[in-house]
């Protein structure tokens, strides 16, 4: 695009967008996604954002108070460790689950034996239902009737009860996550993987490309759409995790989101911090979206 | 599948390579499984073994109970039902207004490309926890509370950006001229978007179609709020109830999720060989 | 090329969405015919006649005196039962979400006793006192009545009851030489120390220290029955957490790990997992509800353990920090409530005395296995032949029962209590921190309060 066609469009741009026949069209195929996001979602978001400058109850809409949420939520030591583990969770789950997801990926890719069954157990994890699960774990590693405590500490690696420490509760539930999440990444990145046309590969190895090469130069670079896209979400989802920590945690285990769980829903007192919190990861996460987006060129148009 | 004809050549090394595969595979296989047959095994013992320490690595009382507890479940079976419904429609919803949509962000020139993702990414920056209250008042002031309908939209919004993200990443791979080429080859625009572009895109559609399901399926928080009564409320808000004020019936839900597990994974099962077959379909040839 | 590929794509862009996409379309509408018809028809019953009732975990009992409800209202009332969350937070919050929504559809409201004063100070239900006299609350027990007061006016009518207690291996403790079973709680130690030796038994005893509400049950009995309180008045006055009583309370908390009395796993039970140990004979002691009696004996089938039976088990009373205290329980329970926002007032009052009266608590009682609330009952023959446990628990249940220290901001004062007294028993926390940071925390909850 040239420097005076920009200025062309600059000037006449809404007859351009909406009288050109062909954007409309764009418009409206884009119009209904938009439409549903927005009308639901709106209210509930302008809510809370509003809701955290005020010294609000459960019950009662407060007067407008300022950043007085932010700083009480920011002292709070519940919310600084809720932070701490929502950053080490998110970065090593995510890391985890990138490098096995991608290595399933590349391993289901192949035609071999027995591959369709691998497929179908690959994705076990992620079938099986989050709300059972947590439960499940939590009796997997309580002390003497679960097998994990009885298979960890028989083995020598820990010594008292996992579930007491919060440290252990934590790499268990990253190790938890992970096995649940590997399968979404792997399933993204084969999808990815298979759109990749074999005849590149073909003309690579007939250019004496060796399998380092193919998978640096080819594979990777060919799969990054796919690789932003799955990572950039998995690590929405576990900054803002939830569940795994509530329900196997019961409580030990401190993370962002079930600080705003308890500031909003549990505690009467707590509930200004908890709209607090909730908008706190809400700009984080733009934040973090800003950054695959602007960083490590995400792209989100055709535009180049 | 370069790769796999090369390692089909048997040289020693080759070999060892081929055996180290298959170890990968199993440990990858087992550790995927592993909890679930653990599941499956607290479903099929009896309540004192399910407590027994040190546990069991092999069931030895075996008891039928928490099966028949849970075959037996009307309130289970009608769950379901619900399940499928809830996350079969917000599915088909999903996939049809955010492949449009995708579509159109990929494929098409507009301004606002970026505003428009991002307002879209936006909704995943929220934690559901957080808006379920007003979320709540909303849908009560529709009147929708305790349809189906509440949840489905719920679902279908917190889906829908993975779903469009995806996509549009899909749609944007594929080679800008691939219409022409193909009208070019004599095909209507019609013939043109089903033989080629579908079927390229084919893996990007389906895997989202099973993620949307299976995150419907699974989800929990919205189900639980928004619907009261059994008639309409999924298997994962009926599973916890396998309980009374006093105790916990851990065999059942045990039980119940095996069986609310393994059709999902057949489901998936069925739906990938689809993606398989729509890459052979041949589309990209010169 | 790019016009090109604009002209081509201009035109069939609106139409030249492929068939599949088409089949989409049809699927989503008839889906959303579908919906709309099967969508279960939300938001009826009150003040048309229809009354709706909320709680958990029904027993078939429930049913059945809905249906005898409304055949003796016949054409004027119908009572349907509306199955809340087995969870109790979930539940809570189920609730909680419809009452900020501006009250919802439910009129009647089976709760926890915890929840009265949460839910009255926020006006999320009636006040009773018309229609609940103290001539009528004086047939009830006292702990119950109490937890529904709230500034002079009653919100709830005690439903079926709970209490803690201890439960005891009789056997065991006679194989080891002793007669009965304990008074205080170094006899106690002892008792459990010496039997779990002489016979083999792998704890001495096993109780509900988690994080969460039953710990706070579990922590309060200690400081109780030491002598201490947390709040000066059972819904107000001051925090006294850190009187030396508490403490000592406390102190004796946190030696039941520490001494080896029980295990260190004690901090992550909660009922469903202390229950089991005692169930399979892996403990002297439970400290425990009394709905648990009603399991020993009876097949898994029904939830129950069957190689633990009755004649081996006895109840016994919290022990107390020296001989001759007053012992303390904590007091649970479920009652009913009417919703504010109802529309069905006067129904909605007919429907929760009909279910506290005294034929439907002793149907509760004989067929549910519940504790009646109203004091006559445990008098009755037939529930004392049918239930043990109402005779051997009542002293207990009568005089023992304490509220939990419940105002408006117990959610608050729960969360604290629970994490510290948790910290005691991991050995996280030194008894004595534990108090000055409850001291501390609650004082500024209760600031709040006024």
């Amino acid at each position: 695009m040239t420097s005076a066609s920009r200025e062309k469009k600059e000037r006449g741009w809404f007859k351009e967008e909406f009288g050109n026949p062909e954007r409309r069209m764009a418009y409206y195929m884009v119009l209904p996604a938009v439409l549903i996001i927005v009308v639901i979602a709106f209210f509930p978001v302008l809510y809370g954002v509003v809701l955290s400058f005020t010294d609000s109850t459960v019950t009662a809409f407060g007067s407008f108070v300022g950043l007085e949420n932010y700083v009480e939520m920011f002292q709070d030591p519940d919310f600084l460790v809720g932070l701490s583990n929502t950053v080490i969770f998110t970065v090593v789950s995510v890391t985890l689950e990138f490098i096995f997801g991608l290595g399933i990926a590349l391993a289901v890719n192949r035609a071999f034996r027995g591959r369709g069954l691998v497929r179908a157990a690959i994705l076990v994890p992620w079938a099986f239902p989050t709300v059972i699960s947590a439960v499940m774990w939590r009796l997997m590693f309580q002390p003497g009737i679960g097998i994990f405590q009885y298979v960890a500490q028989s083995i020598g690696i820990i010594s008292g009860p996992v579930l007491s420490d919060p440290t252990l509760l934590l790499i268990a539930a990253i190790l938890i996550d992970v096995w649940k999440t590997t399968p979404f990444m792997a399933l993204l990145l084969l999808a990815g993987l298979q759109v990749i046309p074999g005849e590149v590969y073909e003309a690579a190895r007939v250019d004496g490309a060796n399998v380092y090469q193919r998978f640096f130069r080819i594979t990777l670079p060919l799969l990054k759409g796919a690789i932003l896209v799955a990572v950039l979400f998995r690590t929405l989802d576990a900054y803002r995790i939830y569940d795994l920590f509530y329900a196997f945690g019961a409580k030990e285990l401190q993370s962002l989101s079930t600080y705003v769980y308890e500031g909003v829903r549990i505690s009467q007192l707590q509930f200004g911090p908890g709209n607090a919190a909730a908008v706190f990861i809400f700009v984080t996460a733009f934040l973090i979206a800003l950054f695959f987006i602007k960083v490590l060129g995400m792209r989100t148009s055709t535009e180049e | 599948m370069a790769s796999a004809t090369a390692a089909g050549k048997g040289t020693g090394r080759r070999s060892l390579n081929m055996v180290l595969f298959y170890v990968f595979v199993a440990i990858f296989v087992f550790v995927s499984v592993f909890p679930l047959l653990w599941v499956f095994k607290m479903s099929i013992v009896t309540k004192t073994e399910l407590f027994a320490t040190p546990p069991t690595i092999l069931p030895q009382d075996l008891s039928g109970d928490s099966w028949s507890t849970v075959l037996g479940d009307s309130t289970f079976q009608r769950a379901l039902i619900n399940s499928s419904i809830i996350s079969g429609v917000t599915t088909v919803i999903c996939l049809f207004f955010g492949s449009i949509a995708a579509y159109a962000i990929a494929r098409m020139r507009f301004r606002f490309k970026g505003t428009v993702m991002t307002l879209i990414l936006a909704i995943s920056f929220f934690p559901g926890v957080a808006i379920i209250a007003p979320l709540f008042i909303q849908f009560t002031a529709v009147g929708i509370i305790d349809t189906y309908a509440a949840v489905i939209i719920t679902d279908t919004v917190f889906a829908l950006p993975l779903t469009i993200w995806l996509l549009v990443a899909f749609f944007r791979e594929l080679p800008v001229d691939l219409e022409d080429a193909a009208k070019v080859d004599g095909a209507t625009t019609i013939q043109a978007f089903r033989k080629v572009i579908v079927p390229l895109a084919a893996p990007g559609v389906f895997t989202t179609a099973i993620l949307t399901f299976i995150f419907a399926w699974n989800e929990f928080l919205f189900a639980n709020t928004f619907l009261f009564d059994e008639s309409t409320q999924p298997v994962t808000v009926v599973i916890p109830n396998f309980a009374t004020i006093y105790t916990v019936d851990y065999g059942s839900q045990a039980a119940a999720s095996v069986v609310v597990t393994v059709p999902l994974v057949i489901l998936v099962l069925i739906f990938q060989r689809r993606i398989v077959s729509g890459l052979t379909a041949g589309a990209v040839k010169g | 090329m790019i016009e090109r590929r604009e002209q081509k794509l201009g035109m069939p862009t609106g139409r030249g969405y492929s068939r599949r996409d088409f089949l989409k379309v049809g699927g989503a509408g008839l889906a959303g015919a579908a919906l709309l018809g099967t969508a279960g028809c939300g938001g009826g019953g009150a003040g048309s006649g229809k009354l709706i009732f909320s709680m958990s975990s029904p027993v078939p009992t429930f049913d059945a005196l809905l249906n005898k409800f409304s055949k003796q209202n016949k054409g004027e009332i119908e009572a349907t039962l509306r199955e809340m969350p087995a969870n109790s937070s979930t539940h809570y919050d189920k609730l909680t979400t419809e009452f900020q929504a501006g009250g919802g559809d439910i009129d009647v409201i089976g709760g926890d006793v915890i929840w009265a004063i949460q839910f009255a100070a926020q006006g999320y239900i009636q006040d009773l006192s018309d229609d609940f006299p103290e001539s009528e609350q004086e047939k009830f027990l006292p702990g119950p009545i109490s937890a529904m007061i709230y500034e002079d006016a009653i919100y709830g009518i005690p439903w079926f009851t709970d209490a803690g207690l201890i439960y005891y291996r009789k056997d065991l403790l006679e194989k080891a030489g002793f007669s009965g079973p304990p008074e205080t709680w170094d006899e106690l130690k002892e008792m459990a120390l010496k039997t779990a030796k002489d016979t083999g038994t792998k704890n001495g005893f096993v109780f509900q220290g988690m994080n969460y509400e039953g710990g706070v049950c579990n922590g309060c009995e200690f400081i109780w029955t030491h002598g201490g309180e947390v709040l000066s008045e059972v819904t107000g006055g001051e925090v006294v957490i850190d009187s030396s009583e508490a403490v000592a309370g406390l102190e004796t908390y946190a030696s039941m790990v520490a001494d080896g009395v029980a295990p260190e796993a004690v901090a992550n039970y909660d009922e469903t997992t202390s229950e089991p140990v005692f169930g399979a004979g892996d403990a002297v002691f439970l400290r425990d509800w009394p709905g648990y009696y009603g399991l020993l004996g009876i097949p898994t089938k029904d939830g129950g353990y069957p190689n633990l039976k009755p004649e081996q088990v006895g109840i016994a009373p919290i022990p107390v920090a020296e001989p001759g205290m007053q012992s303390y329980s904590a007091l649970g329970g479920w009652n009913q409530f009417v919703n504010a926002a109802t529309d069905s007032q006067e129904e909605a009052v007919t429907f929760a005395k009909f279910m506290i009266a005294t034929e439907q608590e002793k149907s509760l009682a004989l067929d549910g296995g519940l504790r009646p609330t109203r004091k006559a009952l445990y008098e009755d023959p037939d529930l004392q032949e049918a239930s043990p446990v109402i005779e051997l628990a009542k002293e207990i249940i009568f005089s023992n029962a304490k509220s939990r220290p419940v105002n408006e901001y117990y959610g608050d004062i729960s969360l604290e209590l629970a994490e510290q007294f948790n910290n005691v028993l991991t050995g996280d926390t030194s008894p004595q921190e534990a108090a000055e940071t409850l001291q501390q925390s609650l004082s500024d909850i209760m600031e709040q309060a006024d």
